[in-house]
């Protein structure tokens, strides 16, 4: 009789070994766990099938507030908005500019120019933005970042016509753009965002993006073209050509939107937020790699 | 004894024969997104008039792909306590057409658009994200599929467009909405989104 018992414990043992806990959810997603094998629990499986087909899912009581802070607790990604009226005011604003002035003008200018030509000119605009990516890869002593950097700007002047093709993408040199700017490299000294703020034509932003804002425009040749009008008429073509690439991405946004100013500003704080943690994974990354060669070069 | 304690481990190796989940999320996602494609490509189907046939057939793999209470559950979060039954099954259906309504014109003018299904992570033993990318001339547009494993089955219920969930997006605004407003009004609101257009 005892060995029934002990198979029994060890069954229960070993089918109750791995936790199903909200914690897991919540979790770091570990790469390595993509290849690692899911053991299935077949004591917790019957429960959560009968959950599923006898009881009505719209009966089901989701009281369990575990759970609920488990989704939750997953992003909650929030911005403070003191400024709300005026930010509403503005992005109304915005809302008007683009479709009484933008896009018509954008359409027109769709008819007119071939694709290929205006990819070529998004490309350039890309091109001349190279400045304050370097300077940005610079100040948050990503040296390897400042390099591909530099390198796709003496190869895409020189070889792409001035920056009106990529070459520097493409399979041979792989050469990828950084995803960064001075909001971002703030945030790597650990600037927050303060709180959302929508300026009037440039949209959403925060005081810590505005900053990126003002040193886009510093740091962009095209800003010190003589007389005064050039400037401004360089940006006119850079921003319609760029929305007539992208027509329709902000319509579909509001379609979708029960409040469209809620939902861009979410969508706005949640990608700013993803491009931080993507270069905070990527710093990491670089660290572990330099201790390994440290480590690596010592025992040798 | 023995015997007896022999058959009960070979029934525990059965019971606990481990089935290997890696590769399967990513296989379900990628399978219905070619099944829409296929839709989308098929040449009987290119006229206007097939319009509605495409829809319904869409909508179809739609069912099968996403668990839309578990989609909604997450987009009400902590909300989801204050809704009736009834209320839920309202907001489950109206939600589900507020989307359909503000995508499937989208997914219609697809053009020959190359898709990449890439990468799998679990993210637990039950959960995982499926990252792909849309390829168009003018740019690379990468849209995430973060699935859940329900019985036997692998479903989406979330979508992240562009680094943006779909789940977190509406969260954010439901709560904004429910801050000041009952259920019913929520509802109200949602019905009103889907007649107007």
């Amino acid at each position: 009789m005892k060995s029934y018992l002990l198979s029994i414990f060890l069954f229960i043992f070993l089918a109750g070994g791995p936790v199903y806990g909200s914690d897991s959810i919540a979790a770091p997603a570990n790469t390595k766990a993509s290849q690692a094998v899911a053991v299935a629990d077949e004591v917790n499986e019957p429960a959560a099938e009968t959950a599923d087909t006898t009881a009505d899912p719209f009966e089901e009581e989701y009281q369990n507030g575990e759970y609920a802070d488990a989704i939750t607790k997953e992003e909650k990604v929030e911005i403070a908005d003191p400024l709300e009226p005026f930010n509403r005011a503005m992005f109304q604003f915005n809302d008007k500019l683009y479709f009484w002035m933008l896009k018509p003008v954008a359409q027109g200018y769709k008819e007119v120019v071939p694709e290929p030509a205006r990819i070529s000119v998004k490309n350039f605009f890309t091109n001349l933005g190279f400045p304050i990516r370097f300077l940005s890869c610079l100040l948050q002593a990503d040296f390897s970042g400042a390099a591909t950097e530099a390198g796709r700007f003496g190869v895409n002047t020189i070889w792409g016509i001035g920056g009106l093709m990529d070459p520097a993408s493409s399979k041979e040199l792989d050469l990828k753009m950084q995803d960064t700017d001075l909001g971002l490299t703030l945030a790597s000294y650990g600037v927050g965002h303060g709180f959302y703020l929508v300026w009037p034509v440039f949209g959403p932003s925060s005081p810590r993006d505005t900053i990126d804002l003002a040193g886009k425009y510093f740091l962009n040749p095209l800003s010190y073209i003589t007389p005064w009008y050039y400037p401004t008429g360089t940006k006119v073509v850079e921003v319609v050509n760029r929305t007539s690439l992208s027509i329709g991405d902000y319509e579909s946004l509001k379609e979708a939107a029960i409040d469209p100013y809620v939902a861009m500003r979410d969508a706005y704080i949640q990608y700013r937020k993803k491009q931080i943690k993507r270069k905070n994974n990527k710093a990491g990354a670089a660290g572990v790699q330099l201790e390994q060669n440290l480590t690596k070069s010592g025992a040798n | 004894m023995k015997k007896r304690l022999a058959i009960l481990s070979i029934l525990m190796v059965f019971v606990l024969t481990v089935p290997v989940y890696a590769g399967i999320p990513l296989n379900t996602a990628q399978s219905a997104v070619n099944r829409v494609l296929e839709v989308l490509r098929d040449p009987k189907l290119k006229s206007p008039a097939a319009k509605e046939i495409k829809k319904e057939k869409l909508r179809v793999i739609y069912k099968d792909m996403f668990d839309e209470i578990e989609f909604s559950r997450r987009t009400l979060a902590r909300n989801w306590n204050k809704f009736t039954p009834a209320q839920r099954a309202e907001f489950v259906n109206l939600f589900e057409q507020v989307l359909e309504k503000a995508y499937i014109d989208k997914i219609l003018a697809y053009s020959n658009e190359k898709v990449n299904f890439y990468k799998e992570t679990m993210i637990s033993e039950n959960q995982a994200e499926i990252q792909s990318r849309i390829i168009t001339p003018s740019k690379e547009i990468p849209i995430n599929y973060r699935m859940i494993r329900k019985g036997n089955q692998w479903k989406t219920y979330d979508v992240v467009v562009e680094n943006v969930s779909l789940v977190q997006n509406y969260r954010t605004q439901f709560n904004d909405i429910l801050a000041s407003n009952t259920p019913e009004q929520l509802l109200e609101i949602l019905r009103k989104k889907v007649k107007t257009h």
